[in-house]
């Protein structure tokens, strides 16, 4: 399933607290399945996914369509059944961004989290074309 | 470590429920089949690491002032495509 410019963050209502759930957590972070995604609307686009058990931590992430204009993740078969998608219109996608010094910033383009926008199950995938895309592509800034 | 040799299209079993196939051996590349359930994770080693080591770096105390985008014009909205690669069985991943 090829996934294009498909996040839209506006969706979710901006003041609504919406727990995401990653049954397999995120890469090296396996044991944390629950966040928060957080929007704030003198934040946008980036939102943040907050770890529902300990606020206190976060990753910021954004939709892909903000930071490169033609992403176009391609996930494979299992991945498309492992988050009970159907179309590709079912899906939220996020990529984690890392702040750096003097307000910069780079964004993983190469393990996308893809949410199933129904279910709010998602997971951070491998595209199968992920060498096409770096995991510290500089923020359009 | 461990230390098998297997042969074309031999597999070896892990812990009963995982099974990898040499599927195709090509010069200097092997062809791996992995057979195991959903929840069973499989990355090729320097791309999973590449992605938890930016997933570690980017974790944050607290949530500090985000980075401000110059504003852009909205993109045309894509039209997502099925994909038409051919289907691998279900819950059979080929890592190469």
């Amino acid at each position: 399933m090829k996934l294009a410019e498909l996040a839209e963050p506006e969706i979710l209502p901006v003041t609504t607290e919406n727990v995401v759930r990653l049954p397999l957590g995120l890469l090296g972070f396996e044991d944390i399945k629950q966040y928060v995604l957080l929007s704030k609307p003198d934040e946008a686009p980036f939102l943040w996914l907050q770890m529902l058990d300990d606020p206190n931590l976060a990753f910021l992430v954004v939709p892909p369509a903000a930071v490169i204009s033609d992403y176009s993740p391609d996930i494979s078969p299992e991945e498309v059944e492992f988050l009970g998608l159907i179309d590709s219109q079912d899906t939220l996608v996020f990529n984690i961004v890392t702040l750096r010094s003097s307000g910069n910033g780079t964004v993983n383009l190469k393990g996308p989290i893809i949410v199933n926008r129904h279910t709010l199950i998602g997971k951070q995938v491998v595209p199968l074309n992920a060498m096409d895309y770096s995991s510290q592509h500089p923020l359009p800034i | 470590m461990l230390v098998l040799s297997r042969k074309l299209n031999e597999s070896i079993v892990i812990d009963g429920r995982i099974v990898v196939t040499i599927v195709r051996v090509e010069g200097d590349v092997v062809k791996l089949g992995i057979q195991a359930s959903r929840d069973v994770p499989v990355h090729r080693q320097e791309v999973y690491e590449e992605i938890q080591k930016a997933n570690q770096g980017a974790l944050t105390k607290g949530r500090p002032a985000v980075p401000k985008l110059p504003q852009k014009p909205s993109p045309p909205s894509a039209t997502p495509s099925r994909s038409t690669e051919k289907s691998i069985p279900a819950q059979e991943k080929k890592i190469t």
